[in-house]
Formats: C-alpha cells, sequence, structure tokens
C-alpha cells in the first residue's frame, strides 16, 4: 500500500496483492494467501468461460439477474450462500490445520501453518462470511422462495425493492471476496470491537473492507425484513388468516420483525466506527470522550436478535419437515406459534450477555443473565412439540429427517452449553475461551446449517423439478453431524482447559491431542462439503429419474405442494381461496385435490429489470472506492444509487401480462399429466416411482 | 383483480392531497433539521442543546410517520397502526433504557462525574 493517495486510483497500487508478499517471503502462510488468491482468480476466470463457451451469459443475464421473481431471487441468494460457505468452511479447515501445528516452543513461539497476522485475517473473514454472507442468505434466500408460495401469493410485496436487497447483499459479498486479492481483511473478529479497529491501532484497508461490506449489505437484509413483513400482512391469499398460516410462515414473520428493528443498531455502530475512522470522529476512541464500551453495546443489540433470525427459519423447516415426514399434523401449532413470537420479543432484551466480562456491576449482569435463561424456554418448547409430531408417526428416514436427528441431539447440547454461560459467575471462568466458540458453532451449525440444508433438500424439487440423491443426502448429513461432533465436542474440552479462542500459537502440549480430533472433524467438514456438492451433481445427471412432475414428491399439507414442479413462475394459475389451516391436505382429505379451477384469467407479473443490478454494481463501487479511498470513483457511486431511483421513478413500468390462455393451457397440461401419472405410495418415496403424485389414502397429515 | 385488505384508493382522486401532504412533510423535516443544526451552532447551554436536538429528531420522527409513512390513528388501518406503533415503541425503549441503564453503571464504575462526556474529561 503506497504512503500516499493519488486523485485517481486511491491507495492503490501494485504492491497490495498476495503475491507481492509471496514474491517478498516465500513459507506456507504467504503460499496460503497467493493460493486463495488465485482459486478466487481461478474460479473467475473458469465461470466467465464457462458461460461464454456454453453462451449462457445472455441466458444468466435475462432469466436470472433481471428477474424480479422471487422465487428465482431465493434461488440465487442460496446459490451465493452456497458459494460463500465453501470458502468459510475451507477457512475453517485452515484455521484447525494451522492450530494442529501451532504448538510453540521457547525458542519458537510462533509456528505454525499461518502467520499470526494472516491467522486473524482468517478467523475475521470466516466469522463475517458465515454469518453474513452464508447464513443471511441462505435463510433469507429460502423464505424468499418458500413463503410467497405458502401464503398462496403470486410475489413479495414488492418483488423490485427484493432484486435490490439481493444486489446489496452480492456487493457486500463481493467486497468480502475481492479482500483475497487486492489488500487485505481486517484482523479484528467478525465484531470488530474498537479501539482495536480504530484508525490509531489498525490503519489500512482491513477493517473498511469490514465496514462497507456489513454496511452495504445490512441495508439489504432491513428492506429484505420490510418487504417480508409487508407481504406477510399484505399478500395472504384470501382466507390465509394468520392462525392459518403454516408455521415457516410464521418464523418468517419473527425473522422480519427482528430484521426491521435489529439490522438498524448494526448500521449505526458500524457507522459511527466509519466516522471515527474517516472523519476523526470520537465515538469509541480513547481520547476526546470517546467510549469504546458503547460499541460492543450498539453491536450486540443487532448481535443477538441476529443469532434467532438465524435460528428462527431452520425451526420453521424443521416444524414442516418433521410433520410432512412423519405423516402427522403438526403438534402443538398454537404453542409453536406462541413461542417463536416469545423468542422474538425476548431476543431484544438479552444483548448484554456478550459482554458480561466488560466491567458492569453484577446487578446489571444478574438481569440479563435472567432474560438469558427465560429465553431457553420457548426454545425447549419447541424441542418437544417437534418430538411429539414424530411420536407414532410413520417416519421416513429421509434426508432432512437425518438433519432433524442431528439437530435434536446436538442442538440440545449447544442450548445446555448457552444455558450455563448464561450465568454470569460461570460466564466469567469461560468466556473469550474455546468454550464460547464450542457452543456458538454448536448452535449454529446445527441449527442454521442443518436447518437450511434440510430446507433445500425438501424444496428442492419445487424449484427444480426433481429430487435431490436421498442416499447422497444422508451421506452429506451424517458427514456434517460427525464433522460436527469432532471438530467442536474438543473446543469445549480445550476451552475448560484453559486455551483462549482466536489464539494463533500455544505453549501447552496436553492440548495438541484434542487439537488433532478436531483437525480430524475439519476433514470430515470437507467431505461433508464435498459430498453436498456431489449430491447436487449426481442428482442432476438423474435428474429424469428424479423427476416429479406431479409437483408434491412428500404428500405435503402447504399450499406449495399444489403446483407443478418445477413451480410456474405465476405459482399458482389461480390463487387458492384458503379454507383451512394446511389447506391443501384438506383439499386432499376431500378428495379429487387436483380439479382444475373453474376459470382463468389474465396474471399480471412485474417485469424484468437491471434495476437491482444497476444498484449492486454502484454500491459496490462506493464501497471499494471507500475503502481505497477513490474519492472520485466513491462520489460516483454514491450519488448514482439516488439517481437510479429517481430514473426508475420517472418513467412508466408496465407489468408483464400473462395471457389466461396461456396460464390455462400449462394448468390443463399440468392436470393431465398428474392425472396419467401413477400413485406413489410411502414405501416407494425414494424410487423412480415417485414422480410427484403422492397416494392419497395414505394421507394422514 | 381486487386484493382483499390492500386499502388501495384511487390514484386520480387522492393525487393532489398526497402532494399536499408529502410537501408538508418535507417542509417540516427541513426545518427541523435547520432546527437542530442552529442549536449546536448556538451559544446555548450543552443541556439545552441536548434537549432541543433531541426534541427536533422526535418530531421529526412524527412527521415522517404522518406524511411520509401515512400512518394514523382514524381510519381503516388505525388498530394495525396503533399496534405497529406500540410494538416500535416498547421496542425502541428496550433498546434505548438498556443503553442507559448499562452506559450509566458502567460510568458510575468508572467514576465518571456526569452524563456528559465533556465535563467527565478534566
Amino acid at each position: 500500500m503506497s504512503a500516499s493517495t493519488s486523485p485517481i486510483v486511491g491507495k492503490l497500487d501494485w504492491t497490495v496483492t498476495p503475491y507481492t508478499d509471496l514474491l517478498h517471503q516465500v513459507n506456507s502462510s504467504t503460499i496460503v494467501g497467493a493460493g486463495a488468491a488465485s482459486v478466487l482468480v481461478l474460479g473467475a476466470v473458469a465461470g466467465g468461460a464457462v458461460l461464454t463457451w456454453m453462451r449462457w451469459w445472455g441466458p444468466l443475464y435475462r432469466n436470472w439477474l433481471t428477474s424480479a421473481d422471487a422465487k428465482k431471487i431465493g434461488i440465487m441468494y442460496i446459490a451465493l450462500a452456497l458459494v460463500m460457505l465453501a470458502r468459510g468452511i475451507i477457512e475453517g479447515f485452515v484455521m484447525r490445520a494451522h492450530q494442529a501445528t501451532a504448538l510453540g516452543t521457547l525458542t519458537e513461539p510462533e509456528s505454525g501453518l499461518v502467520a499470526p497476522d494472516h491467522f486473524a485475517q482468517l478467523f475475521s473473514t470466516h466469522g463475517t462470511i458465515m454469518i453474513f454472507f452464508v447464513a443471511m442468505p441462505l435463510l433469507i434466500g429460502l423464505i424468499n422462495f418458500v413463503l410467497p408460495q405458502q401464503l398462496g401469493a403470486r410475489d413479495m410485496a414488492f418483488p423490485v425493492l427484493n432484486q435490490v436487497s439481493l444486489g446489496l447483499t452480492a456487493a457486500g459479498a463481493g467486497l468480502v471476496m475481492i479482500s483475497l486479492l487486492i489488500g487485505k481483511f481486517g484482523t479484528g473478529g467478525w465484531t470488530m470491537y474498537p479501539p482495536y479497529t480504530g484508525i490509531q491501532y489498525s490503519p489500512g484497508e482491513g477493517v473498511d473492507y469490514w465496514l462497507w461490506a456489513i454496511l452495504i449489505s445490512g441495508m439489504g437484509s432491513t428492506l429484505t425484513g420490510m418487504n417480508f413483513a409487508v407481504t406477510i400482512f399484505k399478500s395472504r391469499a384470501p382466507g390465509m388468516n394468520f392462525m392459518r398460516m403454516p408455521l415457516f410462515c410464521w418464523t418468517s414473520l419473527c425473522v422480519a420483525i427482528m430484521l426491521i428493528y435489529a439490522m438498524p443498531a448494526l448500521t449505526v455502530s458500524s457507522a459511527m466506527l466509519a466516522l471515527d475512522r474517516y472523519a476523526g470522529f470520537h465515538f469509541f476512541t480513547n481520547e476526546a470522550g470517546g467510549n469504546m464500551m458503547n460499541y460492543a453495546n450498539i453491536f450486540w443489540m443487532f448481535g443477538h436478535p441476529e443469532v434467532y433470525i438465524l435460528i428462527l427459519p431452520a425451526f420453521g423447516v424443521f416444524s414442516e419437515i418433521s410433520s410432512t415426514f412423519s405423516g402427522k399434523k403438526l403438534y402443538g401449532y398454537t404453542s409453536l406459534v406462541i413461542a417463536s413470537m416469545s423468542i422474538a420479543v425476548i431476543s431484544f432484551t438479552v444483548w448484554l450477555h456478550h459482554f458480561f466480562t466488560m466491567g458492569q456491576s453484577a446487578g446489571v449482569n444478574i438481569a440479563f443473565g435472567i432474560a438469558t435463561m427465560i429465553i431457553g424456554i420457548p426454545t425447549g418448547v419447541k424441542i418437544y412439540d417437534w418430538m411429539a409430531t414424530l411420536w407414532r408417526g410413520r417416519v421416513r428416514i429421509t434426508a432432512p429427517i437425518v438433519y432433524l436427528t442431528g439437530f435434536f441431539l446436538l442442538f440440545v447440547i449447544g442450548g445446555l452449553s448457552g444455558i450455563i454461560l448464561a450465568n454470569p459467575s460461570i460466564d466469567y471462568q469461560v468466556h473469550n475461551s474455546t468454550f464460547l466458540v464450542a457452543h456458538f458453532h454448536n448452535v449454529i451449525i446445527p441449527g442454521v446449517l442443518y436447518g437450511m440444508l434440510a430446507g433445500i433438500h425438501y424444496w428442492f424439487p419445487k424449484a427444480f423439478g426433481f429430487r435431490l440423491d436421498e442416499r447422497w443426502g444422508r451421506r452429506t448429513a451424517l458427514l456434517f453431524v460427525g464433522g460436527f461432533v469432532f471438530t467442536f465436542m474438543p473446543l469445549y474440552v480445550l476451552g475448560l482447559m484453559g486455551m483462549p479462542r482466536r489464539s494463533p500459537t500455544f505453549q501447552n502440549p496436553d492440548f495438541l491431542p484434542w487439537m488433532y480430533v478436531a483437525s480430524f472433524g475439519a476433514v470430515l467438514m470437507l467431505g461433508a462439503l464435498a459430498s453436498l456438492v456431489w449430491t447436487f451433481w449426481t442428482s442432476y445427471r438423474n435428474r429424469a429419474a428424479l423427476a416429479v412432475p406431479g409437483g408434491d414428491p412428500w404428500n405435503g399439507a402447504t399450499l406449495e405442494w399444489s403446483t407443478p414442479a418445477p413451480v410456474p413462475k405465476w405459482t399458482f394459475a389461480r390463487i387458492p381461496e384458503v379454507k383451512a389451516r394446511d389447506d391443501w391436505g384438506e383439499t386432499k382429505r376431500a378428495g379429487d385435490p387436483w380439479k382444475a379451477p373453474e376459470g382463468y384469467d389474465d396474471i399480471e407479473m412485474p417485469a424484468d429489470t437491471p434495476h437491482g443490478l444497476l444498484i449492486a454494481g454502484a454500491a459496490f463501487a462506493l464501497g471499494f472506492a471507500m475503502v481505497w479511498h477513490i474519492w472520485w470513483l466513491a462520489a460516483l457511486g454514491f450519488l448514482a444509487i439516488p439517481a437510479l431511483l429517481a430514473w426508475r421513478g420517472m418513467k412508466v413500468i408496465e407489468p408483464r401480462i400473462i395471457p389466461a390462455a396461456e396460464v390455462e393451457e400449462a394448468d390443463r397440461r399440468f392436470r393431465a399429466t398428474v392425472a396419467s401419472l401413477a400413485p406413489a405410495t410411502r414405501a416407494d418415496e425414494e424410487s423412480e416411482r415417485n414422480r410427484g403424485r403422492p397416494d392419497l389414502a395414505e394421507f394422514a397429515g | 383483480m381486487t386484493k382483499s385488505n390492500t386499502g388501495m384508493v384511487d390514484p386520480q382522486e387522492s393525487a393532489a392531497k398526497e402532494l399536499k401532504t408529502y410537501a408538508l412533510g418535507f417542509a417540516a423535516s427541513v426545518l427541523l433539521t435547520g432546527v437542530a443544526f442552529a442549536a449546536a451552532i448556538s451559544d446555548l447551554p450543552a443541556v439545552w442543546k441536548v434537549g432541543i436536538i433531541c426534541l427536533a429528531a422526535l418530531l421529526q420522527i412524527v412527521a415522517h410517520l404522518r406524511n411520509f409513512l401515512h400512518l394514523s390513528f382514524s381510519g381503516g388501518q388505525s388498530r394495525e397502526d396503533l399496534l405497529l406503533v406500540l410494538f416500535s415503541v416498547t421496542l425502541l425503549a428496550i433498546m434505548a433504557g438498556g443503553t442507559w441503564y448499562i452506559m450509566a453503571d458502567l460510568g458510575g464504575r468508572m467514576h465518571e462525574k456526569g452524563m456528559m462526556p465533556h465535563e467527565a474529561s478534566p
């Protein structure tokens, strides 16, 4: 990085890439850094080459990037999340590999695969990516895909805003990705606490990369929350009153509420830190009346609702699959609704438990410790409800059920260690140790990751028209369960033995055996990632055998299973009249559920637009320019966003009308297909005989 | 196709009224922002400055909710709007009150003399 700022390229010059470090000094750390940058470059080149070779640029632009269809936006969110997941898991593996070789000696206190500063970048990007660019896009994507279908709506309330949200999230992810190649990422952990991340102790671009990625993607998440809330309040099908909504819609509503009220706190704390760094403010500095403790306070005001934003959609998914795959009605619907809403509200009252040791008096700690223990109660209610749903049901051990079982076993352990940590006096002993690392991985991996992967497995046929391979799905699930157990259970032990988190080296040889076990777990996690990729690939190759044109492969009970697979862009040929909770199930019970509607109307769909793409480009330019102090580009990006909004506001935009005849033709074809299919029984669910028309006699949900 | 429970209104009829509401809200917002800046520049005691800025901020929130977000306690959506306001106020009270509680406690433990940062510095 150059010392002076050029008016044209800011602080950028040719020394910012990891290749320069490699030229200066060849060791394992610089090789890992340059290797990661090369993977990024080669991946981008290979992706571009494939798109050019297959002539996919046009279709990609026309059918996906400019689409305002919530289902496609959801799929793009999930694709983004899976790419970032790959990077996150590989980074986790590198950190485990590093710590397994990081036993320092008196003569050589620092050893291991990567340099300490590089290690700090790894845990900072790993956390940032996994929370903001894996978990969030996974759940937002799944909600985008499923929510309108379950509500009986054609689309989100604001389809173009939805596109903008996706664009902003992708721009943030792009900033984190490009930090692999250009410059360095911050080293302050995913929370980036000042004063360490203030300009005095962390000059340079690292913290700025984090700030702009968070500011931009956080804005997208806030907008998404508003979109979800308005969709749930205003776009339900006629007759779909609140207590008829499937549970996934309820948890989506909780997520929407929390996104709306929690994300601004993150935007505020990041903006204050940005003002400190760029404009010489003193919100969080040591001098001039700044108070860095307020950063932790505001950050976790967002941070705690955030963990429930992450977990509640998974709870929604588990509610759906426990009911569907045991062929029973969901046990305790009302109690699950009350529990979800309680969690949504109580999650705003516990944030101090993330900084029990910051120095406030015991009374304050106790107040928040009690609130933290209280929030365990509604979560416990839910676990019992799902177990009661499975109880005496005809449970099929499909991949989602393997995830659910893994979730039961592991999440309860993670929840219990959370209750232990909720006691301030115990927290004083284990805070900042790997015990904490084990705890939050123990709730986030079995909760969010298993839940989202189970959901992807469950709704995949609805998106693409064919099922995922069950055998490989189960193998992936088991690898993720085993990988989790071997990677993180040793960290509980290490934490109790006194190993601090985020330490690039350690001197106690007793730690080493546990480190080896954890590294073995990390290998299993890599295997799980590979197995996940293979599941998609092998299912794609066998898509003819796995096709489910009937659209209802699991004998489901909610509205989304009434439509063809893959679901047409207008979703419902006619908006259903909802008469009961689990309306599709009730229709099955009443007899012929695939009866054609009485008439068809023209359908109004939002027109395709590159609006979101342009805003994403402007936001990315703004973020990148601010990171590197390229002021002219920053000004351009900053002004382009309102200009684009104004431009769109002044244009007359006609919606796309799909004529009734086209809808009718497609719908009649679907109904003829269903009529021609042989009903598949539960026993045939995994075989080729399952074409998406279940045996109605077996429906008991 | 009609949309249930959206409360959509005829655009032609309400356009002029809409525009007036927006213009009024915009003028009020600009004015209140000006008041806040004027207070910051003025020679008033710090407590007054903070008080005036807070008041201007609260009034501006009300102006935004009324004129831009069409919140009202009379009409078709009054009950929903009331619940929304109550819920928001509850959550914001938790956040603001909690911050006050935590930061005041921390300040007390650090023997901070007053709540104002410049008073605490020597």
